[in-house]
Parts: C-alpha cells; sequence; structure tokens
C-alpha cells in the first residue's frame, strides 16, 4: 500500500484552488485597474475636509424632516401619483404582456409536437419567424432601462405623469413578456400532446393546457415585478415624469434637504406598503396553490432587487370574499388611470399618438457618423468601468455585513460562564439588528438618489456614480448574502464546531464551500443589472453613457439619442452573453 | 476514567432530553449506547462532545468538569473527541480530501487556516491522505462528498476522525442509513481503528443483534434515563422488550405528563 506521501509524489499536490482561477483572477484585476483610471476614482477625495463638510451640511441641513401641513399635501399628491402611475402602467403591460408572450412562447410556434403539428411549411415558417421577432422586441424593450424610456416619452409628450406612466408601460411590457414566454414553455408539456391528439387548435392548446399550468407561477412574478414597478415609478420623477422622484429632485436643486428626508422616509413607508400589500394579494390569490420560489433565472429577467421571502407567512389569510377583493382591485386601477394623466388623454384623443409618432419620426435615422460613434467610446468605458467598481465596492462593504446579517453566525451558542454570556448575548443582538438596519437603509433608497447625495459630497463625475451604486449594492448584495447563508445545511456546520473548530473556520470550511457558488451567480447577476443602472445615473450627473444621452436630448440630436439607444441595446446584450459565460466558467 | 458522568439532566425549553443520567467509561473502552427515538441518544453525545453542556449534574471528562471550563478549554475537549453522525455531516461541495483534512481545524491557528485554505501544507495533505488509505478510499480523493454513496461518505467521516487523532471516537446511529452488509464493514473499520490507539469507542446503534455482538458493554437509555449498563450477557430477553415496548416514536408528541403516566418497566 502506498502511503500518502508516494500518492502526492505521483499525483501532485492536492487541488484547492483550481487552475483556472489564476486567469480569472489576473483578467480581474486587469479590469479593476482599468476602471479605476476610466470612473475617475480619487480616493483622497473622500477624505478632503469639504467632503466632511458637506456630508455634515447634508445630515444637519436634513433634520428634522419638514412636516409643515403644505409640504404634506404635496408629499401625499406625489406618493398617490407615484402608485398610480405603477398601477396603471403595470395593467397596460399585462395586458400587452400575454399576447406578446403567447407569441413569443417557443412550445406553440417553433419547436415541439404542437408547433409542427401542421406541418413544418411556409405557414410553419413564417410563425416561428413571427414568434422570434416578437421575442427580439421584447427583449428590446426590456434592454433599454426605464429611466431612457422616460427621458424619450418626456421629451415627446412634455413633462407629466402620462409619459412616466407609458415608458414604465413599455418597459414592463417587455419584462413581462419574456417572463410570460417562459412560464408558458415551462409547464408540463404531456397534457399540450393529449390535447393535440383530441385535434384541438394552438389556441385551444393555450386556454385549456398552458394557461391554467401557468396562472400560479404569472401571478407571483406579475406581484414581484410590480413591486419593482413601483421602485421604477419613484425614481421616474427625475427626468421629469412626476411623482416622488420629481419632489425629490426639486428638493435637492432647491437645497432643501428638510423636504428630501421627509420625502425619503415616504418613499420607504410607499415601498413597504406596496410589501405587505402585494404579499397579501399573493397570498389571496395562492390560497391552496403552492407559492413557487424565484429561480435565479426568473430573477435575472425579472430583476427582482432581491429574494423572495420564501418562509411560510405569519398569519392565515382571513376568508376574504372574492368580489370584494375585485372591487378593490379594479378601483385602484380606475383611479390610477384617471390619476396617472390619461383622462387628458381621452379629451384630445387624437393629438398623443401623433406627438409619439412626429417624435419616433425625428429619431431616425441614427446618427452613425465615424466621429460620433468614435466619441462614445470613452462615456462607454467610463459606464462598464463604473458597473465594475461600483459591484465591487458593494462586494467588499456587503460581505462584512452580511457576516453580521446572519443569525445563525451571530448567534453561534455562547459560551463560557453566565455572565459573560448575558453581556456578549446583547453585544449580539445590537450587531445583528445594526447591521440588518444598515442594510435595508442603504437598500431601499435607490441608486439615484443615492446618486444625487453622492454628487452633494463630492461633485459631480463618475466618480459619485460608483460611489452611489455601490452603496446601493452593498444593500442588496449584504442582504442577499445573509439570506443565503440562513439557509446552509446546519449538519456539517455542527460537525465541524464538534470537532474544535473556531467560528472564522466555521465560516472558511463549513459555509463558504456551501455557498459560494451561489453567491458567485447572484454577484455576477447584480453586475448585469448594475450594468444597467450604471448608464442611467448619468442622467443626474454620475457619468457615462446616461450623461452624453440627457445633454443629447436637452440639446434635441435625437439622431445620436437613437444611436446611443442601440448602444445600449448592444451593450445590454454583450453582458447577458458575458454575463451567463462568467457564470458557467466560474471555478467551483 | 476518560468521563465521569454524575446525576447528568439536560432540559430544552418544555422538554427534558436525559434525567440523572450517571456512569463512567474507562479509557480505551468500547461502549454501545441502545434506545429507541427519543430517548436522549443524540443529546448524551452532544454532552458527551461537548456542544452542548448539562443542565444540571456533573460531566468530567478525563478528570476536568466540563461545566466550569471556559470557552477555549471546550475547544481544547472537542479536539479530542470526534464524532461521527447518522448522515450528511459533510460538506457536500469539498472533496473527499478536503473533507478529511477539515478534521485537523482545531489544532490551525487562523493564519495556518487561512493558508490551508488556498493550499494545503504538504504535511496536512499527506496526513489526510493517509488517513483516507486507512479506510481505502486513497482514490477518491478529488471526489466530492455529494457524489459519494452514503458508505463512502460514511468512512470518509471516518478518515476526517482519524485526522483529528482524538482520544474518543463518538459514532451516532453510523450506520443507521446503511445496509445491513456495509454496517458490519464500517462497524469493523471504526473497532479496528479504537482498538489500534487504545481509543475509546462509544456508539449508538439501533440494531441489537449488531450491538451485543460488537460491544463489550452496552447502555440502555428509556425517557432520557439510563435503563440498563451492562455487559450483553447479563441483559436478560424481557429487559430487551421493554426498552423498546415501553415507549413508541409516537410518546414524542405527548407530553411530559401523559409520558409519565404510562406504565414503567424495572
Amino acid at each position: 500500500m502506498a502511503t500518502g506521501a508516494a500518492l502526492l509524489e505521483r499525483k501532485g499536490l492536492t487541488r484547492v484552488v483550481s487552475a483556472r482561477t489564476w486567469p480569472f483572477a489576473a483578467g480581474f484585476a486587469a479590469a479593476v485597474l482599468v476602471a479605476w483610471r476610466y470612473a475617475e476614482i480619487h480616493p483622497g477625495l473622500l477624505l478632503h475636509r469639504a467632503t466632511y463638510t458637506a456630508i455634515v451640511q447634508f445630515l444637519i441641513g436634513s433634520l428634522p424632516p419638514d412636516l409643515s401641513i403644505g409640504f404634506l399635501r404635496i408629499v401625499a399628491e406625489a406618493a398617490v401619483l407615484t402608485v398610480a402611475t405603477a398601477i396603471a402602467s403595470t395593467t397596460i403591460s399585462i395586458l400587452l404582456a400575454v399576447p406578446l408572450g403567447m407569441l413569443a412562447c417557443s412550445s406553440l410556434w417553433r419547436t415541439g409536437l404542437v408547433a409542427t403539428s401542421r406541418g413544418e411549411g411556409v405557414l410553419f415558417r413564417s410563425l416561428s419567424f413571427l414568434s422570434v421577432t416578437t421575442r427580439s422586441v421584447l427583449g428590446f424593450l426590456r434592454a433599454v432601462p426605464d429611466l431612457v424610456w422616460a427621458l424619450l416619452f418626456v421629451a415627446a409628450l412634455g413633462l407629466g405623469p402620462l409619459a412616466g406612466t407609458l415608458a414604465l408601460a413599455v418597459s414592463y411590457t417587455g419584462v413581462l413578456g419574456r417572463v410570460y414566454a417562459d412560464v408558458f414553455d415551462a409547464v408540463d408539456a404531456r397534457p399540450l400532446e393529449a390535447l393535440l391528439s383530441t385535434g384541438a387548435g394552438r389556441v385551444q392548446i393555450f386556454l385549456t393546457a398552458i394557461w391554467p399550468q401557468a396562472l400560479p407561477n404569472l401571478t407571483a412574478y406579475t406581484l414581484y415585478s410590480f413591486e419593482c414597478c413601483v421602485r421604477a415609478a419613484a425614481v421616474l420623477g427625475f427626468v421629469g415624469a412626476g411623482g416622488i422622484g420629481y419632489e425629490i429632485s426639486l428638493s435637492m436643486r432647491l437645497f432643501d434637504y428638510r423636504q428630501v428626508s421627509t420625502l425619503l422616509l415616504a418613499f420607504v413607508v410607499i415601498l413597504s406598503l406596496t410589501d405587505l400589500a402585494s404579499r397579501r394579494l399573493r397570498r389571496f390569490l395562492s390560497r391552496g396553490l403552492s407559492n413557487p420560489a424565484l429561480s435565479v433565472e426568473a430573477m435575472r429577467s425579472l430583476e427582482v432587487p432581491e429574494l423572495p421571502r420564501t418562509r411560510a407567512a405569519r398569519s392565515v389569510p382571513r376568508n376574504v370574499p372574492f368580489w370584494s377583493v375585485l372591487v378593490v382591485v379594479v378601483s385602484a386601477i380606475v383611479a390610477s388611470f384617471y390619476f396617472s394623466g390619461f383622462v387628458g388623454v381621452f379629451e384630445e384623443a387624437s393629438q398623443t399618438p401623433w406627438e409619439l409618432l412626429h417624435f419616433a419620426a425625428r429619431l431616425l435615422p441614427p446618427d452613425l457618423s465615424f466621429s460620433f460613434v468614435q466619441s462614445l467610446w470613452l462615456p462607454l468605458i467610463q459606464t462598464l468601468a463604473i458597473s465594475l467598481l461600483g459591484t465591487l465596492l458593494g462586494v467588499l462593504l456587503g460581505a462584512p455585513l452580511s457576516l453580521a446579517a446572519t443569525s445563525r453566525l451571530v448567534f453561534v451558542a455562547s459560551e463560557g460562564p453566565e455572565r459573560r454570556r448575558m453581556i456578549s448575548s446583547a453585544a449580539r443582538h445590537a450587531l445583528y439588528w445594526g447591521a440588518r438596519l444598515l442594510l435595508s437603509v442603504l437598500r431601499s433608497i435607490p441608486e439615484l438618489v443615492w446618486a444625487l447625495i453622492c454628487i452633494v459630497a463630492i461633485g459631480i463625475g463618475p466618480f459619485a456614480g460608483t460611489i452611489a451604486l455601490g452603496l446601493h449594492t452593498t444593500g442588496v448584495l449584504g442582504k442577499l448574502y445573509a439570506d443565503t447563508m440562513e439557509e446552509v445545511a446546519m449538519q456539517p456546520v455542527e460537525a465541524l464546531r464538534a470537532l474544535g473548530a473556531r467560528p472564522l473556520q466555521l465560516l472558511l470550511w463549513a459555509i463558504w464551500p456551501q455557498t459560494r457558488r451561489l453567491l458567485g451567480s447572484y454577484t455576477v447577476l447584480r453586475w448585469d443589472m448594475n450594468l444597467r443602472a450604471a448608464t442611467i445615473l448619468g442622467l443626474v450627473g454620475g457619468g457615462g453613457l446616461g450623461q452624453v444621452m440627457y445633454n443629447d436630448v436637452q440639446l434635441g440630436f435625437y439622431s445620436r439619442v437613437a444611436t446611443l439607444i442601440l448602444f445600449l441595446y448592444a451593450l445590454v446584450m454583450a453582458t447577458d452573453w458575458a454575463g451567463t459565460r462568467i457564470w458557467s466558467a466560474l471555478p467551483e | 476514567m476518560i468521563y465521569a458522568l454524575t446525576d447528568v439532566s439536560k432540559c430544552f425549553a418544555s422538554v427534558t432530553a436525559l434525567e440523572g443520567v450517571s456512569f463512567g467509561v474507562k479509557q480505551g473502552e468500547q461502549v454501545g449506547v441502545l434506545g429507541p427515538s427519543g430517548s436522549g441518544k443524540s443529546t448524551l453525545f452532544r454532552l458527551l462532545n461537548a456542544t452542548l453542556r448539562p443542565s444540571s449534574g456533573s460531566l468530567s471528562f478525563d478528570g476536568n468538569d466540563t461545566t466550569t471550563m471556559s470557552s477555549d478549554t471546550l475547544r481544547l475537549m472537542r479536539r479530542r473527541t470526534a464524532t461521527i453522525y447518522q448522515q450528511h455531516n459533510l460538506v457536500p461541495s469539498l472533496t473527499a480530501l478536503e473533507n478529511t483534512l477539515s478534521g485537523a481545524l482545531g489544532r490551525w491557528s487562523l493564519w495556518h487556516t487561512l493558508r490551508n485554505n488556498i493550499l494545503p501544507a504538504r504535511e496536512d495533505a499527506e496526513r489526510a491522505l493517509d488517513a483516507l488509505q486507512l479506510v481505502s478510499l486513497a482514490e477518491k480523493r478529488h471526489t466530492r462528498a455529494s457524489e459519494l454513496s452514503g458508505g463512502q461518505q460514511q468512512r470518509v467521516a471516518i478518515a476526517r476522525a482519524l485526522m483529528q487523532s482524538p482520544d474518543v471516537i463518538l459514532a451516532d446511529e453510523p450506520i443507521a442509513s446503511l445496509d445491513p452488509e456495509l454496517s458490519r464493514s464500517i462497524l469493523d473499520l471504526l473497532v479496528r481503528i479504537a482498538g489500534d490507539g487504545g481509543r475509546t469507542l462509544i456508539v449508538a446503534l439501533h440494531s441489537v443483534e449488531l450491538a451485543r455482538e460488537y460491544m463489550p458493554r452496552l447502555v440502555g437509555l428509556q425517557q432520557g434515563k439510563v435503563f440498563f449498563d451492562a455487559s450483553p450477557p447479563e441483559i436478560a430477553m424481557d429487559q430487551w422488550r421493554c426498552l423498546y415496548s415501553a415507549s413508541s416514536p409516537m410518546d414524542d408528541r405527548l407530553p411530559d405528563e401523559a409520558r409519565r403516566r404510562r406504565p414503567r418497566c424495572s
């Protein structure tokens, strides 16, 4: 029998760091160095006295929140407008996304028994082409950030809530259409085949076999996307589409930080209420149905900022009659259309579509002149740099915070004499709740608001954008990491504790190996989302492509704007592709 | 005496898992622990490997009372006791070798841990491979734990225990999820390894037949109390019957009063 030493001699040392890690690490380090330069990172600026003065002034100036009756009325109006915008646009996008999603789904038109049931003739080929086209159009609608859509609609229709609503409707039609198509494709295919053999047509098969199977997932995903839509609606105001965001940017520009803090509080309240309402509604709609957990894939297309709670709901829903919920939902939708500016559309019905067409004509043809395209390289690299460094900052700050926010790590059985245990228990609670609170504040304030705050502190430019993105990402990733670590299997941890491992060793040898894959894919996914976010940070002065686009819209160079949109689309496609590649090539 | 338990009780929020347990174990002794589910076997093992401390009574390990130990001394004690569980106690995404290596964690400094996380020190890797050889799994050293069969996983767990070079091996139902033939091979291995190093071996078993065959001393637990403590020939047939008949798994769900009112065998 060969001894261990001899075996090592023969097979080389053990593999703990795989060979593929080194090129990854080297490439990453190079990318960070390049990004550092282009994002104009000046850490010295953070230590500068003027920065501190600005931050302190901002903090002092923002307290106490402005609670005067007059201003509260403005806040209330803005809040109603924000929610109304979200509801109206989600309603429109559901109505559009169902047929488009059905058309984009592959099992009905492109592959499989149902699609090819009538042979593979000209009809099949043209339908298949139509389906692919629909899918790419949906992808395009989704890829262009909602804030850019808002910028375009504001330019076409003028300031006001209608532009915001339409922008969100377009953007979320893309999001929901893609998700619906995927859900339709994921249903059990056997009933489809059974129906096909009875001679049913496509529409019949869709209505009787696909739709009922897909319904629980559809409702769950739609409600998640509604939550995202409220967040988006609150931010749209930054480009003049009304609502909370508009008020925030207005108060910022007037340097009235007390109003800003009131508005931020209102924003957090709206988000929590939406979360609550959507959870109630989800529970109500899914009575008797299992609540599907979101896959990473679904999170990708939905851009869900955090893991939905999978834990069992605390209270059992009371037996609310269906019609009363229906009345509430329908009246909310009607009221939303009223508030979000559609009344005007009906009064001058002929105007709006013409305005839109007129504007669309001005976008064409895109300005593809060499000098302009060449001038875009710098902002493009800047955008990439902001997203990379912002994500990195989020990882570096979020990872340690997540350790403090994981109850399993913080509350490992305390040992030692009774008195010391009491003190340490109090300290542990303080640490845990402090970390959770900090993460939730960082997370619930959107990147754009952070950008405005950072600009106050360190001035306009990509550095402010990077810090803003990093702060928001810290909140998102910290929570996500902590939630992932809470789900880890505990038996191995217990086993290593029983053989005398210290807490840090437990983390490195039992928890990290179990979670690294998932944490890696969440991080790559977040980077993908941050790239989109980085393109819009420029709209408020955070550097990158967004800044160029904002300037061009202000100056009326619409053919350049069209080029920029194409650029954005290509960028998003490229990172989608790169994201999946990196994700699957990540070393175990 | 490596273990001396005097009137040990352990209560969780509303349940009394162990009540007035007293016995001693000599260095190098091999003891089987028997009892129906819910009789407190797992709690006893957690007390023995010092991941739990008794609510009352005293448990001393090698002459030191665990109730007054500081957390550092507790860790030293854990280092000297190796525990093997029923299953699911390996880190699934680590290889057999890495899992085996982790047995030495208690002895590594933090610096050494960080270093071994990137590239294991040569002498550590060699010792881990030697341990894997002893359980005849050296060929599978780069296979992930999640891809090993149940029996192979148990052998990796034993290798990890060896890596600890412990004074005591505690095995909590190590063969509960294995088929009879594999069970014997695992028990053979455990008994051999314990015998070679003069180590104390305490094994919880659910098979009376195997327990009588392998273990020179048996401790029967029932509802958290020691029911018998003797060598296999001394235990009468109806004692065996009473051990398992007085409580069924359903009992776990009954409140304490109801349990107490059940007739006891004596």
